[in-house]
Parts: C-alpha cells; structure tokens; sequence
C-alpha cells in the first residue's frame, strides 16, 4: 500500500476522532476546593503544581511532610479551646473519606493476588491512615479549615497512588 | 436549504452569545456560571489531556489543573478568537508543564530514561484498530508533537516554543510518529 493511501487513511481516522471524552471521576470537587481556598488565599500562587492533585510530589517527600505536619496538627489539637461545629465542612470531609474507603477497597481487591514491589507497603498504607486520622480530629475541632480537609485529600491520594505503585509492574510507571 | 441555514446560523449565534454571557459573569467571579462552563467544556479538555498524556490519572490531573488555572486566567480572554480555541490553546500549554513536573517525578522515583520502549499504559495488543490506541502508543514527545500538529493544528513552530524543542526537532518528531503509525497500520 502506498504512502499516499496511507495519507488518506490517516486524514480519515483524525477527522472521525472523539474530541469529547467524559473523565471517569467527578473532578469537579477538587477543582471547587482549590477554587475556595483561592479565595481564602487572595494573593495568587504562581506555582500550578501547588494544588489540591498534589500528585507530582514525591511520595516519599511527601509522606515526611504530612507526619510532620500531623505531628503539629496533633499539638496544636490538643492545645486548643473547646471545639465549634460546623456539620457542612464535616460533612463533606466525611463524604471524602467514604469516597475515598470505597475507592482503597476496590483496589486492595483488585491488586489481592498481584505481588507487592515493596514488603513494608501495607505498614506504610496504615500509618497514612493514622495521618488520616489525626487530620480528622483536627478538622473536628476546626471544620472551617479549607487547608486541612485538602491535607485529607492529599493523604487520601497517597494511599491510592501507593497501591498503584506497589503493585505496577516497573514498565507501565513511564 | 436556505431556511435551514438560518436556522443554524440562528442557533449558532444563541449558542454564541450564551457562551459570552457566561464568560462574562466567570469573568466577574460566578462560580455557579464557571460550574457551568466546565461541564460545557470538561469533555473537550479531558480528550485533549488524555491524547497527550497517554494515561487516565494524569489527563484526570491535568484535566483539574486546567480548570484550576483557567480561572485566574480567563480575565486573559479578550474575545479576539473562539473561546474554544483559546481554551485548547491554555489546556495544551498546562498539560504539557504538568507532563515536565511528573515526569521529573517519576524519573526521580524509579530513575526511568524516557525510551521508546517505556510507555506509560501502551497498549500491550497488536490489534488495536483505533487510530487513539495507536497514538498512546507514540514515543511521549513524538506522541506530543503528532497531536499538537495532525489533530490539533498548531504550527511546528508553536509546538516549539510549548515544548521547548527546535523547530526541526518538532518536524523530525512528527515525521516519527507517522513512521511509525504507517508501520502498525500496516502501510509498510
């Protein structure tokens, strides 16, 4: 076959392409979140990275970072005055963390019988939900605090992303 | 023939000033109205952000990052072109970043040289028919430039200064990919 039908071909299969796909998950929370801590922010960030995805970040680094700063949260939770309550925030915190069980489950049970790159990893994923944890005792006692539920997600994430990792095979991480 | 071309153009110019009255009112902060127009958009710019990524999760990222920034910048959209253009023009340039910073990371993690044989969810069967099954399978930067010129219409030289690549370098890319989708079309 020539070039030319080639050519053909190819302009073809470029005009019959879908130019409109729906994301599999809802995206419009994150995206709503990050909108309303840039309000809470209004001296606008100039590195993009530094958004609710998070996702660029090294996990490990990350993971650092986050016991540190439970670490403080913790500190800070037990030093403070008696709690307000704010049933929206939490709710919505809980509603995450629901999202978020049901997202881990459906993953532990798909990877069940793939082996694992890393032997520590389950210790790993159980420390992150003790972060979890922590994150939710200081959102309990401050509800309003767009900065923490986004520290909930972001923990979220690294749970999710360190089940993906384990248990890719080394060739499909590029 | 007439009449129904009336009609369309009736419809277009609706569907026009629509488009302009919500942009309007995103541009004076209405976060229902930006609502409104990402679930206009959200399919246009997850396509795109797939076709250059090659992966669900990073064009799912990508995808957010876009509608994260796009509204900072859309006091930026003067009205000169198509607000859908301008919009393929922003998810391009912030897709392409996201893609760098990634990529740093999971160099970093897994010290993985970017290679031919490397391709982040390629897909492992031969007989794939669809001309988007092929292109996942691209080579990331010839991947890149192929989507940026055959489907999206940018010039070697904007594909350049996006990607931070020469001019001839773009050019050598493209010609790749089509290489290579000859050879697993069967063209060759």
């Amino acid at each position: 076959m020539s070039n030319q039908d080639f050519e053909r071909q190819l302009a073809s299969q470029i005009a019959q392409l879908d130019k409109q796909k729906q994301p599999e998950r809802d995206l419009w929370q994150g995206i709503e979140l990050s909108l309303a801590k840039d309000q809470a922010e209004p001296q606008p960030r100039k590195q993009a990275g530094n958004t609710v995805i998070l996702r660029q970040t090294s996990t490990w680094v990350a993971m650092a970072a986050t016991f540190a700063f439970v670490g403080v949260l913790s500190w800070f939770t037990l030093n403070q005055p008696a709690p307000q309550s704010s049933p929206d925030m939490m709710d919505v915190a809980m509603t995450l963390s629901q999202q978020h069980e049901a997202q881990k489950q459906a993953l532990l049970v798909r990877f069940e019988d793939q082996p694992a790159l890393t032997q520590n990893w389950q210790q790993q994923l159980a420390e992150l939900d003790e972060a979890a944890k922590a994150i939710k005792a200081a959102l309990a006692q401050d509800p309003n605090n767009i900065a923490l539920l986004k520290m909930l997600q972001h923990v979220h994430q690294q749970q999710i992303d360190l089940i993906e990792t384990v248990h890719a095979p080394k060739w499909q991480q590029i | 023939m007439n009449t129904q071309g009336n009609v369309v153009s009736a419809e277009e110019a609706f569907a026009k000033k629509a488009e302009r009255d919500l942009i309007s009112a995103v541009k004076n902060g209405d976060k229902q109205a930006y609502k409104q127009l990402y679930e206009l958009h959200v399919g246009q710019v997850y396509s795109l952000c797939l076709r250059l990524t090659s992966d669900k999760g990073l064009a799912e990222d990508a995808t957010q990052e876009v509608f994260i920034q796009l509204w900072r910048k859309i006091a930026n959209f003067n009205g000169e072109s198509k607000f859908s253009t301008w919009l393929h023009s922003v998810t391009s340039n912030i897709t392409i970043s996201y893609m760098r910073r990634q990529k740093g990371w999971f160099q970093r993690m897994f010290n993985i040289e970017d290679s031919e044989a490397m391709h982040y969810e390629a897909s492992a069967s031969t007989d794939a028919v669809d001309l988007d099954s092929y292109i996942s399978r691209l080579p990331e930067r010839a991947r890149i430039v192929f989507v940026l010129h055959a489907i999206e219409g940018y010039r070697h030289e904007d594909i350049a200064q996006m990607t931070n690549m020469a001019v001839g370098s773009s050019k050598a890319q493209f010609h790749r990919a089509k290489q290579l989708l000859q050879e697993w079309m069967g063209y060759e």
